[in-house]
Order: C-alpha cells, then structure tokens, then sequence
C-alpha cells in the first residue's frame, strides 16, 4: 500500500509490504528495515536497525496522532486532491476556531487590519487559563463573527483571515 | 475513628483522599458534577451523590449541596482536598454549625491567612522575615522614600493587583517617578483603585515552602521544605523534596519560622508555609496555604509520613506521636505535573477525550491520578491529568528515573506536557540544580520536540493504518471486500472513488 502523509509541514510518500515473512517500508522510495509489532489496539513496537521504540498510535479519520517518547506528533494521511487543497488553502481564506469551549477575552484585531502569519489574533479563556489564537497566515482580517465576552463553543469560527 | 468521611472534591486529590481513607477503615463519600460522573473518584468511593452542574459554581462550590450531601449519606467529617472549597472559611464555618468535622484547621486560621495583609502582620509579629519594602499603600514621595532606602532594584506593585497588572520592575533611580506614574494608571484601569506599594525585587527568585503539620494538643512539627522553581503562567509544574538549594541551617531555620507561624495562629493539620529565597538564601515570606498541596506526595516520599492519613487522624484529635529531632529526610522526591496542554502553543490547554492511557510503574514510582483509557477532560476543570512522583536515594538518581517513567507514560487523544517534562529532566541547569522561577521562560527551546527522527512515527503511522493483525490473520480467513474498501477509503479522505 502506498500512502503520502503530511508530518510538521513536510509530505512523506510511504510504501509499505507486508508479508508473514518480512515487513518492508519505503519512505520516500528510500527502503528501511522494520520489525514490527502490534502490542494492543493503540501501542506499537518498532524495532529499526536495532532501535527499539513503544510508540502509541491512534487513528482519529484522517488525521493519526502518534505519540513517541513523550511528544505527540499528528500525521496526516493525504490523497492528491487533498493536497492540491490544502495548499490553496494556506494561501487562500482561513478560519480562526476556537479549539474549546472559552470565552472570548479580547479581539487583538479589527476588520480590514492587516496581520502577520503567527501573529496573535484573538486572546481565548478557557480552563483558568487566556490563550492567544496566532494567524497561521499573513493576510486582511476580512470578518469578525465575536464580540468580547463571548462564550463560544469548540470549533466555533472567531475571525477570517484572507491572503487575497 | 470516624466511620464515613466526604470528599468534597474531584479528580486526582479526591482518590488520593478516598484511598487513604478506606486504608484507616472509613466508608468514603463521593459528589459529583453533571461532567464528572463517569469520574474515577466516584467509581472508587463507596457512595457517590450528584451534586449539579458542571460549572464549579453549580457544583463543588456550593456549600448547601455539599452539607446536604454530608447529611444525608451520614458523613462525621469531610475532606475538602485542594482548590474548591478547601480555603473557605464559611464552608469551615457551616461544617463546625452543622456538627460534621473539617477536616483543616479552624476557620479562624483559614480566615487569618487567607488575608494577604493580616497574614504579612501575623509574619511580622512571629519574627517571620518579609520581602523589605513599604507598610501599606505610599504616597508618590513616600514611595520614592521607601525605594532609596530598600535599595534597587524594587518592584511597584498595585494593593489590589494580581495577574502581574500594576507591576513595574525598577532598577535605577532615574526610572522610579514614570515607572510610578505607569504603575499607577495602569492599577486605576484595571482596579479602578490606584494605591501601590513598593517591595524590594528578589532577582532570580527560587520558590521553598516549608510543609507543616500540628495536632490539636500544641505539637507542630516542620516536615521539611519543597522546591517549586519551574513554574509556567505562575503555576508550578515540577517539585522537588528536598530543596538543592538550601543548607541544613537554613532549612532548621525556615522550619522554626514556619512552626512559629503555624503556632501564632494555633494552626493545627496540615499547611504550607510558602517563601521565596534569593540565591544567597535569604528568604522572605510570601503566604500560608491552609490545606494540603497538590506537592505533598514528595515530602511523604522523602520522610515516609502520610500526610493525608494524619490530616484525618488529627481531625479525630490523635496526638502526633513523633517529636521534631526524630524526623529526617531519606533520599529525594521528583513531582512532574503532566497536563493536558500544549508546551509549543504557550500551554494552551488541550481538553478531549483520553482514548487510551498507559501511566509507568517500578519500584520507587508513583502515579497519582484519576484518568484511565476512555476518560474525558473536560474545559470545565484545571487540565492537570496526573502527578507522577518518583523517589531514589540521590537527586541525580531521582532525575534519572523520572525521566525513564516519563518515557513510559503513554497518553493518546490530547496533547500534553509529557514530552517537555522528559526534555526538563535532560536539561544541564536543571541537574545541577541551577533553577529560578524563570527556567522556562529562558529554555524556549525545551517547548517543542525540537530536531528529532520521525521516521519511526511515519512508519507506525503506515502499518497501524494497514493494521498488521488484520492482514497477518488474513491468511486465516477470506477478508471481506468491503473492509478493504473501507479501509482504502479512510486513508484517501473518505471517498471510495
């Protein structure tokens, strides 16, 4: 099976074969000698090149989360219309959600400024805590669906940031 | 010995109660939320009752819930644990009306410390030395009076500040008058009360508090200090027990002030005297926390004293059998927080469900919590998962096997701290002990995973989407067309065309 995946930004193409005898993997058509294990639904052994490794795998859709020695990684697994998609749209329109439940401290921007990528939006409250939402691009605040004071649902589009 | 005890908290403190509990052969009572029913605390009690909404004020805040609780279940006392109810004085109160026993000190010491200004005073009276600096709120000369003769650096702060609003770092004296104007305006507009007063600043400020305990009949004894130096967002996230920090006769002398503290104010179960200390060991006062710390598991580590147990005993007016000269530290402690948060984003919180867990264990290792594999954490709670305590008989040891723990601990489903904890215990200042408050700020690099090989995820993230088994038992039985297909599915972005 072949598959690409999209890792810290980074698109990997990964072949895998797999037979009662051998397991081989090609990443980026470069061959890498795996033993491999299935320890239970989530938790994985991979032995390469005589490094052991327990890593923890959960399959959430498309996305995978792998955790590797205390760091959790999400995986992407991609078709080529997705990617042809989603490099459209870090250029195009993006939607700033909240990713909880909180409440909308303060809206760092107004309609029409300009912002940077990585750039502090919109500052959220949730567990006890203010969090600062960044642009992941650079472009026009083009809409503001909060007011301050806010209390807003996960996944809930706060601003639109559009590079266009 | 009381018979029933409530537990009028959630979480990880509150099966850390329940357990000790059960142990001294209490029948254990549980509340809980409308978020918290499927919570380990109440699978673990022996009866549980639901108290509200999920909102702390709907719930756990609630003090007419709570008592009712108590009454009806038939609970002699309640353990408040920490957060929450545990440092309200009317909730102490209402428990000594109502005849159930708190267990804490009285309402009085709570009302005492729990006033920033009394509780300066009572230090003050007990001999307790506090950060020099202004009595109260200053005039614009007064302030300026105050802050030549402390010495600079000082700090300015807001009376009714908090959140770090207000404050103004000053290191010379030509920056003192705008910096007073800036502090100021900006208490006006965020109090609407503008007095400030003005403190020496510490530079490279470590955090020791001291942990005490004091029975009813006049023994208070100190159990010796902690270290709480790496904090983020001004919340501690790693402990230790004892302090690298401290001599043995600094550390005699922050017990005796503490006990001198604890006895001004007839203190009696278990507190914490917290201090903050300059690298020369000079401390100062900072406050008193009447109840138990979500730290204390490294003391018990280190001097083999259950602090919960004893809370409880005290409460029932046991003596402390032990006197002062008879305790000692063996070995060293290490907590390490783990959260549900997201190091590389600032520690934003990262609530979800924990879809599957897996917490080390070995000898000298000890995982306080209340998640298991399927547990939801919800944004209605601080996003703390666990506390994984380790002790060995050196720091370089302890520092050695906490790291090896934390490599186990395996949590999928929301981010956490779990990666940057391991990169903390790796770091070269932190072995030696160099810390201050200001560890994280200064090692941004420790946030995020930094260069690392991810070819072995790349790899399990492949075969776990073929599913090794599946295939392997293929052989065993025909697969069914339609698996295939929806395997093939799932990986293109859910279309089967």
């Amino acid at each position: 099976m072949t598959y690409t995946f999209k890792i810290q930004d980074k698109v990997f193409s990964v072949e895998t074969e797999i037979d009662k005898e051998q397991t081989i993997v090609k990443i980026n058509e470069k061959e890498v000698p795996v033993e491999f294990e299935k320890i239970d639904d989530n938790l994985y052994s991979v032995i390469l090149d005589g490094k052991s490794l327990t890593i923890g795998v959960l399959k959430d859709g498309k996305k995978i989360q792998v955790f590797m020695d205390g760091d959790l990684f999400i995986i992407e697994a991609i078709s080529e219309r997705d990617q042809r998609k989603s490099s459209q749209e870090l250029s195009g329109v993006q939607e700033i959600k909240s990713p909880m439940p909180s409440r909308v401290v303060k809206i760092l921007k107004e309609i029409g400024d300009d912002v940077a990528a990585d750039e502090g939006i919109v500052v959220v409250e949730a567990m006890k805590m203010e969090s600062e939402l960044k642009s992941p691009i650079e472009g026009k605040v083009t809409d503001i669906s909060v007011a301050e004071g806010d209390a807003v649902e996960a996944d809930t589009t706060l601003l639109v940031v559009s590079s266009e | 010995m009381f018979n029933k005890i409530l537990i009028a908290n959630r979480g990880e403190i509150a099966v850390r109660i329940i357990r000790a509990c059960k142990e001294l052969g209490a029948t254990t009572v549980a509340v809980y939320s409308d978020a918290d029913r499927k919570s380990l605390h109440v699978t673990l009690a022996d009866e549980a009752y639901h108290i509200g909404g999920s909102a702390p004020s709907e719930s756990y805040l609630v003090i007419d819930k709570i008592i009712e609780v108590a009454k009806k279940s038939g609970a002699e006392a309640i353990h408040p644990g920490f957060g929450f109810l545990s440092e309200n004085e009317e909730f102490a109160k209402r428990c000594e009306k109502e005849k159930i026993v708190f267990i804490g000190p009285s309402a009085e010491a709570i009302r005492l410390m729990g006033d920033k200004i009394t509780a300066r005073k009572i230090a003050q009276d007990a001999k307790v030395p506090l950060v020099p600096g202004s009595d109260g709120a200053v005039t614009d000369v007064e302030a300026s009076v105050v802050a030549e003769k402390i010495g600079y650096p000082v700090m300015i702060k807001a009376s009714a500040g908090g959140g770090g609003k207000g404050m103004r770092l000053v290191r010379d004296k030509e920056d003192f008058e705008s910096s007073l104007r800036m502090a100021r305006s900006e208490a006006r507009s965020s109090f609407g009360d503008d007095s400030v007063f003005v403190e020496r600043f510490v530079e490279e400020p470590r955090h020791v508090e001291i942990q005490i305990i004091a029975d009813t009949h006049g023994n208070t004894l100190y159990l010796f200090e902690r270290e709480c130096s790496i904090q983020r967002r001004h919340q501690k996230v790693i402990e230790e027990a004892p302090s690298p920090a401290i001599s043995a006769k600094t550390r005699k002398k922050m017990g005796e002030v503490a006990v001198n503290i604890a006895k001004a104010v007839s203190y009696s179960g278990a507190g914490t005297v917290e201090f903050i200390m300059d690298q020369k060991e000079n401390f100062y006062f900072l406050e008193m926390n009447t109840r138990v710390q979500v730290e204390h598991p490294v003391t018990e580590m280190i001097t083999g004293f259950d602090i919960v147990k004893w809370m409880v005993r005290i409460a029932e007016g046991e003596k402390l059998p032990f006197k002062q000269k008879e305790l000692s530290i063996n070995g060293w402690a290490v907590e390490c927080r783990v959260y549900a948060e997201d190091p590389e984003t600032n520690f934003m919180p990262s609530p979800g469900m924990l879809h599957y867990v897996k917490a080390p264990s070995g000898p000298g290792i000890r995982d306080d919590s209340s998640i298991y594999s399927g547990c939801e954490i919800t944004s209605f709670y601080d996003p703390m998962l666990s506390k994984l305590v380790v002790w060995a008989d050196s720091r370089e040891a302890a520092i050695d096997k906490m790291a090896s723990a934390l490599r186990e601990y395996v949590v999928l489903g929301v981010k956490t701290n779990i990666g940057f904890l391991i990169r903390v215990m790796q770091n070269d200042e932190f072995r030696q002990g160099k810390l201050d408050t200001g560890f994280i700020e200064r090692h941004q690099e420790l946030l995020g995973p930094g260069e690392v090989d991810i070819e072995p995820a790349i790899i399990a993230a492949a075969l776990a989407l073929e599913d090794v088994e599946e295939t392997q038992e293929s052989d065993k039985a025909p697969q069914s067309n339609w698996k295939l297909l929806g395997r093939k599915a799932a990986v293109s972005g859910g279309n089967l065309v």
